[in-house]
Parts: structure tokens; sequence; C-alpha cells
């Protein structure tokens, strides 16, 4: 099997710019004599270096000749470029340190978000053809002469829906224009037909059959392959990952969902009870199927049984007739486990099932009917029903063909001898929690679930309307399926458009119904949108209280981020991928099927119960299914991994060996997580200087490493299998692997920590959370964009202290933060609580600052009737407030201030709106309007940034106008460092007031010492002090994961500038001008601006708007609501015996009414009468809360009287006067 | 809702400096468009769809802080 076609790019010189970086480096070098601190001192001189060598090596024979051109700018380059980090083309490569150099070229290629576009394009090309492929011929029930069958499917480029017909014409449609104008970014979905028509058979070719969204950055897309020049001319950001959907101009993301593997037998105790379950699933059926231990015997349970059959009548069914055969196939030889199945045997004794026939008797009397047959009268065929049952509703997964029960009778021995082994031996049973259990479901997945779904339901309404005008006698003109064929509507693309918008997933097929699929995009930074992008959700209930599936679990090692996850309900439920991952799409079992028998392995059905469990024989499973039997399972498992780095197999088939099962496991499927390694062979890494050289050069790239079999993508499972040694100098012989680099454990979020290695562990994962939240730049074609919100720092900086994955991800390209120079000490009382103290100084020179972009949409509605909405300049009053900013249009003028209630859109909408035929509309100009301004609604005075008009796909005209505001920062505005340590702002303090050191530096922030002792956040220290080396060396240093700028480095680079080594100054005060008597911790620190400002939160009000049903204040900040008084507040004034106050807080100045209740029915009157006792007799005035009346009247509204008693409030005691 | 009980302006509209048509950009070809009521939304130059509303002529102050 040769390795998958690479799509031949256009021969380009790849070394030339190599060449130039080199010509560019010579001088940098020489600038740069001293050795940076973290590079060796030492040149390592063992490493050998031949740059000539591979030169020859790449004339190999059999290899085709490359035809990669450089690959359009992506970012990646700078970091593969030669003189990167200081490094030199000529510098000695030194394997242990550069070998990380593979990390961005497997970026490069593979990319941060490649799961989704791979998964994408593989539902594009391949698997939509399978379904097409599935469901290819449409017959008519009125005519059996007729049919039609698709040839092909084909999804072309994006265009606009109005550009329907030009199917081949190149559309110059972008993702920018969509998400401006609130359009799908899709393409055409195309099929060729073959159909009867009268005698003829018609081909026909280019069907358009709906619309399929298109994912950003996949094959299909306009941006694919763009370098960041021509992405700039789209509009688009080069740094931007993609990976998501732009459906009605939102962009969507499908989430990455973890879900148990299907086809795979699990082991589990479920209430106490062992048993075996497996999930069949195949493109007809889903099911899941059981074996179980019901009182020490084994049972088959299916929903289609109504009661669990002994699996022993399974077997006989099967055609594995006498019981020593069954116990030879389940227990081989083995004593114990014969003991152990031998009770299943007594049973079947007692219901006399001998033969085959007997025991299909005795299934097919227990499948539950389905659907009943039209004729109730007829006998049913038992025996018919358990073969259908057996051969295709239980474990669909294992085919049977013809009637060989075979394969399958050999599937259930196999489940049945684990259970019988998990009896024996308890810790046989499995983790579900286990990562390799597990796989990943992906967007083509849900795509192609979704569209296989819409498919079928669009060839059942074909088919109907076929059989509608088939069934007519005569006809005027020869029937053409065509015509219908084109009159589809437009049920696919509504389907697909509505399921991603809504992220409500129906699949009729499955009965499944699913919620919450995708997600809008948070752009609220661009790491926001990036861990979105990686983010793994868990289909697992919520509400189970076990811990199990939110703990970390030991298998999530490199494979998921250990830091980044939610706190609460979410925790440890929503998990991100690390850095160096990739989830496999399915590959062809055929070719590692013949390539497992090639190897020398033995194939299962000739086999018979005493070989397949001899001593040393080990079973080899494709996908959970046994398919052979060898007898060498090392050498087997060598060879076929030797098969694989030779690229005889696809590379990410994964082989490992269970020797509890005695097997060997081999898998093909989809969504399984992997990560690339390095191979070691004789206790050498193949990773060798002279092949970092080359990918340094540029002549190699990350897939001819993969090509050579110098790396390999390892599974979870094959994890199990290896021997991975960390760092080359923990190599020994029993090593199989080399980690690429130990930060990839991380993800690309936890990845912005500086020294997370040092932090205790809850820190990060705060981090980790806030980092979303913190404001920065968010794409280069941030100002160009109509977000409904966007927060932008006016001066974003890139962190002092970097990180290898902050080059990775480009965050130093679109930061979230500015370096803040921060003193640790106490200063004023404002700093208490994690509270900072800000310099009004550094605020006015910009720190901190943010931009807030709002966006207001104005649709111009179209009615039934025929009439529209209008935009009506003419309705502007000039003298009357509100009208000041608006234009010649009617729409507000660009870059004028508006205050609060100023009009935006002079909107008016018809009066007279509904679609009854009578009274039809006016004649044109007559139409009578009502006025339906939009205002601007906030407190706080915008800038019109910008006034769009567009008009949307159906041709709505749409003004969006985007408003602009600056904020300084100001008291209570939260910040944050990168360490989990958030601080709200309690004063900011004038310049002259702050503290300075002896050359003068002040301080932009100052924070209290207490945050250090109980947070434990080292890594903020040690941020500090590389970053104050960093700075008085003037460059950036790195805080890397495991790694990063030594601590004893950067205290002797602040020595050698004079500064003390522990990163500590002596301070002047500001105020008082003495010295501060104690060192203070001083130095730089990334600081976070977050989106949580006072300015959107704060809130008061006295009298106000009150709800319209019950009376009472109106509830939150939007609606000027009322500040609640709450039952725990009431309890506190009913214990102080304020109950006046209560009276009056909670009536009086609430909801006070005054009713009529009549004290002899105890019903609501009316104006003195009592319409229940007919009279005015007892009618009493009375205050109360609406809301009571109100609850009184609900209640009665559903037949449950509530009468109220009154008695007098002063009554005259009588007693007294006898 | 604004304006209830609002009648409209029955002033003639000639007396307001409104009647001339409102220049808007293309988002994408950047030339001046000049629509009137009841044009389609659409750059005469290029055909794109996205217009721009021109930058205000009137004096804006700035409160610098």
């Amino acid at each position: 099997m040769p390795p998958k076609a690479r799509k031949p790019m256009p021969a380009e010189a790849t070394a030339a710019a190599g060449v130039q970086a080199e010509a560019k480096d010579t001088t940098k070098a020489q600038a740069r004599k001293r050795a940076p601190v973290h590079k060796p001192k030492e040149v390592d001189q063992s490493a050998p270096m031949i740059l000539d060598d591979y030169e020859e090596n790449q004339q190999d024979p059999d290899k085709v000749p490359r035809k990669r051109g450089r690959r359009p700018d992506d970012g990646y380059e700078a970091l593969l470029r030669p003189f990167y980090d200081g490094k030199h083309l000529t510098d000695p490569i030194n394997t242990a340190r550069d070998k990380w150099n593979l990390l961005p070229a497997f970026l490069k290629v593979k990319g941060l978000i490649k799961q989704h576009l791979d998964s994408f394009n593989y539902f594009i090309e391949v698997e939509l053809k399978n379904i097409v492929r599935a469901n290819k011929r449409v017959t008519s029930d009125a005519d059996n002469k007729f049919w039609l069958e698709y040839t092909d499917i084909r999804v072309l480029r994006p265009n606009r829906l109005d550009e329907g017909d030009d199917l081949y014409g190149v559309s110059s449609v972008t993702p920018q224009e969509c998400r401006l104008r609130d359009m799908t970014y899709a393409a055409p979905i195309v099929v060729d037909i073959v159909y009867r028509r009268g005698q003829q058979k018609i081909k026909r070719k280019d069907i358009n059959i709906g619309r399929m969204p298109i994912m950003l950055r996949s094959a299909n897309c306009v941006l694919h392959g763009k370098s960041e020049s021509e992405l700039a001319v789209l509009d688009e950001c080069s740094i931007d990952p993609g990976g998501y959907f732009v459906v009605r101009g939102q962009e969507k993301v499908i989430l990455v969902q973890e879900q148990a593997s299907k086809n795979r037998v699990l082991i589990e105790s479920f209430k106490g009870m062992l048993q075996a379950s497996v999930t069949s699933y195949t493109h007809e059926r889903k099911s899941k199927t059981y074996i179980v231990l019901k009182k020490g015997r084994l049972y088959l349970k299916h929903n289609i049984f109504s009661e669990d059959i002994p699996v022993v009548v399974v077997f006989k069914a099967m055609g594995v007739n006498s019981d020593h055969d069954i116990l030879l196939l389940v227990g081989g030889d083995d004593d114990i486990y014969q003991d152990e199945f031998a009770v299943n045997f007594e049973e079947v004794m007692k219901e006399d099932i001998h033969s085959q026939y007997q025991a299909l008797e005795y299934i097919g009397a227990r499948v539950k009917l389905m659907r009943r047959p039209v004729g109730m009268a007829q006998k049913r065929n038992y025996q018919r029903e358990a073969v259908e049952a057996l051969s295709s509703v239980i474990f669909t997964h294992v085919p049977v063909h013809g009637l060989d029960f075979r394969p399958k009778a050999l599937y259930i021995a196999f489940m049945v001898r684990r259970l019988l082994m998990a009896m024996h031996d308890p810790s046989l049973v499995d983790d579900r929690d286990y990562v390799g259990n597990k796989r990943l479901e992906l967007a083509g997945q849900m795509l192609s679930l979704l569209f296989e779904d819409h498919f079928k339901k669009f060839n059942q309404d074909f088919k109907m309307r076929i059989d509608k005008v088939m069934k007519k006698p005569n006809r005027t003109s020869e029937f053409d399926a065509f015509e219908h064929l084109k009159l589809h509507g437009n049920h696919i693309t509504a389907g697909m458009e509505r399921a991603i918008a809504t992220g409500n997933w129906s699949l009729k097929r499955f009965k499944m119904e699913r919620a919450g699929v995708s997600h809008v995009l948070s752009r609220l930074s661009y790491v926001s949108a990036l861990g979105m992008l990686t983010r793994i959700s868990s289909q697992f209930e919520k509400t189970r209280k076990v811990s199990g599936p939110r703990a970390l679990q030991p298998s999530q090692y490199g494979m998921l981020c250990l830091a980044d996850t939610p706190e609460g309900e979410q925790c440890g439920l929503v998990k991100n991928l690390a850095l160096m991952t990739h989830i496999t799409t399915e590959d062809e079992e055929e070719p590692v099927h013949d390539a497992v028998l090639a190897l020398g392995a033995v194939d299962i059905c000739s086999a018979d119960g005493k070989d397949l469990y001899l001593e040393g024989s080990y079973l080899i499973f494709l996908n959970g299914t046994p398919i052979a039997l060898t007898h060498t399972p090392r050498d087997f498992l060598d060879e076929f991994r030797r098969f694989r780095r030779m690229g005889r197999v696809s590379e990410f088939v994964s082989a490992y060996i269970n020797h509890h099962h005695r097997a060997v496991h081999i898998a093909t499927d989809e969504g399984r997580i992997c990560r690339p390694l390095i191979i070691v062979e004789n206790g050498k890494s193949k990773v060798t200087a002279r092949y970092l050289n080359s990918l340094r050069k540029g002549t190699m790239d990350f897939e001819d490493f993969l090509n050579r079999g110098l790396v390999e993508y390892v599974d979870v499972n094959e994890e199990n299998d290896a021997n991975i040694a960390i760092y080359e100098k923990d190599i020994t012989l029993a090593t199989t692997h080399l980690e690429i680099e130990p930060f990839a454990i991380l993800g690309a979020v936890a990845g912005l920590i500086p020294y997370p290695h040092h932090n205790q562990s809850p820190r990060n994962t705060y981090q980790c959370a806030m980092g979303k939240q913190a404001i920065g730049a968010i794409a280069y074609n941030q100002l160009r964009r109509l977000d409904t919100l966007l927060y932008l720092l006016v001066y974003p900086q890139r962190p002092m202290v970097k990180s290898r994955t902050i080059e990775l991800i480009q965050y130093d390209k679109l930061p979230a933060g500015q370096n803040a120079t921060v003193a640790v000490m106490s200063y004023s009382g404002y700093d208490i609580e994690d509270a900072l103290v800000l310099n009004k100084a550094s605020c006015d020179r910009g720190f901190g600052r943010c931009q807030v972009f709002k966006k207001t949409s104005v649709p111009l509605r179209r009615f039934l009737n025929g009439s529209k909405e209008i935009i009506n300049a003419g309705a502007r009053e000039a003298d009357r407030p509100g009208f000041k900013n608006i234009g010649g249009d009617g729409i507000v003028e660009a870059g004028v201030e508006v205050k609060k209630g100023d009009y935006l859109v002079l909107k008016q909408t018809p009066v007279n709106t509904s679609a009854t035929g009578l009274s039809s509309r006016p004649a044109a100009g007559r139409e009578e309007y009502r006025n339906t301004f939009q205002g601007y609604k906030l407190p706080v005075p915008s800038y019109i940034d910008k006034v769009m008009l567009t008009a949307t796909e159906t041709d709505v005209t749409m003004v969006k106008i985007l408003t602009r505001q600056t904020r300084r920062p100001e008291l209570g505005d939260k910040f944050s460092s990168r360490h989990g340590q958030k601080g709200v702002v309690g004063l900011i303090a004038e310049q002259a007031d702050m503290p300075f050191d002896q050359k003068g530096i002040c301080p932009d922030i100052i924070m209290n010492p207490h945050g250090f002792p109980s947070r434990m956040t080292v890594g903020k220290m040690i941020e500090l002090l590389a970053g104050k080396a960093g700075v008085l060396r003037g460059e950036h240093q790195y805080g890397t994961c495991f790694g990063g700028s030594k601590v004893e480095d950067m205290g002797d680079e602040l020595l050698s500038r004079g500064f003390s080594y522990e990163g500590k100054d002596s301070l002047t005060c500001g105020v008082s001008g003495e010295t501060i008597p104690a060192y203070v911790f001083f130095g730089p620190i990334y600081y976070q601006k977050l989106k949580h400002m006072v300015q959107d939160k704060m809130h008061a009000r006295s009298t106000g708007p009150i709800a319209l049903l019950t009376r009472q204040p109106t509830e939150g900040r939007a609606r000027d609501g009322g500040l609640r008084l709450g039952e725990m507040e009431r309890d506190c004034l009913i214990a102080y015996g304020a109950s006046q106050l209560l009276r009056e807080r909670l009536m009086l100045s609430s909801d006070k009414h005054e009713c009529d209740i009549c004290a002899t029915c105890g019903l609501i009157g009316y104006s003195g009468w009592c319409q229940t006792c007919q009279s005015s007799e007892g009618v009493r005035k009375m205050v109360m809360p609406y809301a009571a009346k109100l609850l009184v009247q609900e209640l009665s509204s559903m037949n449950v009287k509530t009468a109220l008693k009154l008695v007098e409030e002063f009554p005259v005691e009588e007693a007294e006067f006898e | 809702m604004s304006g209830q009980g609002y009648a409209p302006p029955t002033r003639d509209l000639s007396t307001l400096n409104y009647e001339k048509p409102v220049t808007y950009s293309c988002g994408d070809c950047a030339s001046k468009v000049q629509l009137k009521r009841g044009d389609p939304i659409r750059c005469l130059q290029c055909g794109h769809r996205v217009l721009y509303k021109e930058r205000t002529t009137r004096m804006v102050q700035f409160e610098a802080r």
C-alpha cells in the first residue's frame, strides 16, 4: 500500500528563502557575539555535521522527485528560519536541544486545528461519496421499470446564492462578505445521474441538489493555500486558524465530541454485575449488545429480545453444535475457565435444546415484533426471525456472509472469554475513562450523519413525487425524472444550515436528538477563539456524581491538556487537546487485513477452539474483530510496525499488544487521538543532527520525517507498548521512542503561562479560564469586522517572558496584555484582597486602555402583504433632540458622537402588515407608517465607527451600525497576570505618590504581597525575575514549561547590571520622600485586562420601570431593574423585628395594590361589590401586594379557591363590657 | 416603543438640506456610490453589495482623556 498521495505543489526553489535568510543573518550573528543566556555555553562537537550526505539520499530511486514548493507563509516560516533564536545555519546542531524544531514543522503541516480540517476534508472527499454510493438507487413503486442512479457527488467551490446556476464560474465570494452580509458560506453540491426515461437511458451531469456549508480553510474554501498577502486582499487574517463555519453571518464551531469507542468490547461492572457490552455501529444500524453475567450464568442481552438468551443457545443457533466445541471456543483447554463456563450448559439441557433448529426456534420465539405484518393471521416463522436477528441485528459490525456465522460466533466467544477472565480476576474489568477506550467525533463525522439523513429524506421525497406522477395512467408528455429532481426545494440546504446555526442535531435514523453541538465562535480574544477550536466536550451526563469521568487520567498524558478545563459544573468534562496531537480519520481495513495475512498470521476461521488459546498463540483483532492468529506476536508486531514506517499501511494505523487478552489489536478507525514521537532504535534516536539540519534548511519537512521512518504517530493504546524517553540523555537500550518536546503535553491556552511547572496546578487552570477573557488583538482584520461585541486593547504588547508555545500559536502577533512594571508591596489600604494600585500616569500613557465596539443591526423587514419597512429621512425633525446626528439618508452620520436617546436609524414600519386579502395594501406611496426608530440606549456616549449598508441573500436591506467607546482603566476594572492571580483596581494613584527606584523607575501596578503565600505562584516570581533580566538585556526571555530561562542565569544577568540578583530593589516613597525600609520585589510582569469592566456592570436605581404582569420592579441591569431584597435579607429583617420596614420595602414601595375583599366569602370583589355574594355587605377595602392578588387569581383560574379571612385589626374586647 | 402618538412631519421636505443623495463608499473597490431612494444597495463599479457610509463632514470634537 503506497503512502497517501500528496497533492503536487507547484515546483519552486525551496532553498531560496533559506539563502536569503542566511545572508541577513551573518550580520546579526556578529552583532550578537555574546551568547544568549539560554544558549549552551559549550559547543557540542559530538554531533557530526554532514550536510551533503542528505542531498545524495534525496535521489532515492524509488522516491518520486519532490515537487513541493514553498508553502505560503503561514507564520511558521519564521520559526523554521535558520537563524531563528539567534542560531545560524552553520551553528552546530545539538539534537537534544534542537529537536523541538520538529514541533513547528509539525504545526506547519498539521496546523493547530488541523483535526477539524482533516475531518471536514475527509467528509467532503470520501464520506460524502460513500453515503451516496450506499443510497444510490431510486426506484418507483408505481413503475417497476423506472430507475435512477447517482454516479457521483461533488462539492464545488463556494459561491453566492444568486450565482447558483453558474456552477463552475469563479465566484468572488469571501468568508468576510458572508460575515458582513449575514450569509452562509456554502458551496453547491452537485450529483451526476443516470436514469431511465421511456426507453432511453439518460446521463446527466452536475445537477445541483443543495448547498453545503464550507469550513473555513478546508480544501474547498477560497482561503485554502493562500499566502498572507493574498489573505489580506480577502480581508482575512492570516493567523486565524479557520476550522469553523460561517452560517447566517455567524461563526459557528462544531465542537469535538468525546464518546465511548464503537465496535469495541468493554467489560464493565454494572450495579455489581459483570457485563461485556459492544455498541455496534454501521451505516445501517446502531445497536448495543451485552453479554451479562447473572447468577453465575451468561446471557446475551439485546433490545430486540424480549428476554435474555443463554449464550449456549446462541452458539447452538449459530451452528456451533457440540457442547465440546463451545467449551473449547470459550475456554480453550484452561480448566478454570471450563469449570466456570460449564454451568451454562445446564439451563440449555433443561430447555431441551440440542440442535441448531431448536436453538433458532427458541431465539425466534423471543424476538420482539418490530412491525406487525399486515395479515395477522399468518404464523410467525421463528426460525427465519432468529436468523434475521442474529445476522443483522446483534453485533452488526461483524459481517455475516451468506449464512456463515463462524466469525460472529467467534466474536461472542471472545466476549464470553473476557467476561470469564474478569470474573476470575476483577482487575481485568475495563476502565471506561481510559482515553484509549474513547473516540473523538469531529465536524466531518457530525456532518456526515446529518447529510446522510437529509440525503435519504431527499430521495424519499423525490421517490414520492415520482410515484405520484407515475400513478397517473396517461401523461401528456414523456416522464422525465430530471424535472422532478431539479425541483428539489432546498431540503438539504436548509437542513444543514439549520443544524449548524442552531446546534440541534436531530437524526431520524438513529432517533438521535442532540442540542448544543455547534457554538458561536468566541471572539473575545485570539486565545479564546483558538481555545474553542481545541475544545472537547464530553457526552457523558453531568449529573452523575461519580468523579471518574472528570478525573485526570494518566492516559491523557501528551494527548489532552492537563491544565485547561473549566471550573465548576463542567470541570473535567470539557477538555482541550494538547499542542501536538492529531485525531485520526478512518483508514481502509482492506490493505491492513492483507498486510496482516502477508505477515504470516493465520486466518481465524481456520482455527478451532484448541488452537485459539494454545500457549503462546495470540489473536489479531482488527478494529475489535478477530481476524487472525499468530504464534509469534512480538515479531508480528515489530514487522507490522516496520510496514507502517515503510508506508505500506497508513501511518495512523495503530497496533498494540495486550498480554491479558493474549491479543494484538490493530486499529484503523476514526477519532483516535495520537501524537508523533521520535523513533529510537538500538538505543539511538533516529533523528540526528543532519536531519535537523535539513529541516532547518527547508529541504525536509515533517512529512519527510514520517516517510523516512524517523518519527511516527502513536495513539493512546500503542503508547502502552512504547518505552518513551523524555530527554535524549535518558535513552537506554529498552527505549523505543523519544519525546519531541515535553512542553507539548500542555495545550495552546496553557502554553501561554510562563513557568507553569513552578505553579500550583489549580493556578494554571485558573489562568486557562482567564486567558480567554483577556482583551487584546483578535485578528488582523479586527477593525473590518462587525461583531456584536468586540473588545480591543489599544496598545497590546508581546510578553517579555514568552514561551515556545506563544511563538507556535503566534500569540506574540496577536497579544492580549501589557508588560507592567510591578512593585510587590503594600500601598495605602486599597490593595487588600487582591486589589491592585494603578499608576495614574501609566493610565494616561495608555496602560490598560481598551476600545469597545458594539453593533446594532437594523434589517428592513418585509411583510406577508408585500409591504416593507422603510428608512425615512423625511421623518427627521431637526429642532427636536435626538435627531441631531441623522444624515440625509435617515441614518446616523459616521464619526459623530451619540448620546442616550439619540436616534440611529429613522426606520418606519407599515401600519397594516397583516396578510389578509380583504384590506389589500394601499397603492404605493399611500402607505401609512408608524415610527419604529432605532435609538442609542446606553447611558455612556459612543462614537459611530462605521455605518454599513448591505442586502442579505434574501435581498433584505440591512443597516449595521458599529459604535465605539474608548475606555481607560477605572476603579473596579479587572486585571490579571498569567498565573491565575486576578484582581480589581482598588486605587489609581498619582505618579507623584508612587514609589520609585534609584533609577527613577516607577511601577505601573502595585500588587499586595499577600497574594503570594497562599497561591504559591512561584512562576510569577520567576517571570518577574526573567522579565527584569530581559528588559535590562534588551531581549525576550523564555518561560517555556519544563525549560525556559534559568533563575540562576537571570540572577547573574541582574547582578551584572548592578541590580540585586533576587530582583529586589530599594525604593523611595513618593509620598514622604523617605527610603522604604525594606527591599521591594520589583520588575515587569505581563498583565491582562479582563473583559469585566465596571462600566458594564455598575447599576443603581430609585424608582423606575415595573414589570407589566406583577407590577413589581423589573429585574436586571439591562432593564434598569431594582435591587432585590431577597429571602435571606428578608430573614434578617424578620429576625431583627423590623416588620414595618419590611412592610414598607416589600409592599408599600413596591407593588402596593388596593382591592375590595368580601369578608363573607373571602373572594375579591370589585368597587365595593361582591359578585359571588351578590351584595356589598361584607366588602372591605384592603391593601395587599399586587403579586399576592395575582396569585389568588392565577389559582382561581386553575379552579383552586383561595379565600381570605378577615378579622378586625382592633377588635372590640367584648368580655370587658359584660 | 418610541414616538407613540407621534404625527409624521407635514413640513415641506425641500426646506431641509436633505434632498441631495448621500455618498457611500464600496467595501470592495472603495469607489464612491451615490444612492437615491429605492436604489438597490450595490456598487455601480464592481457590483459589490457592501457599502459603507462616508465619514461625516461635520466637525467632531473629541475629549482627550
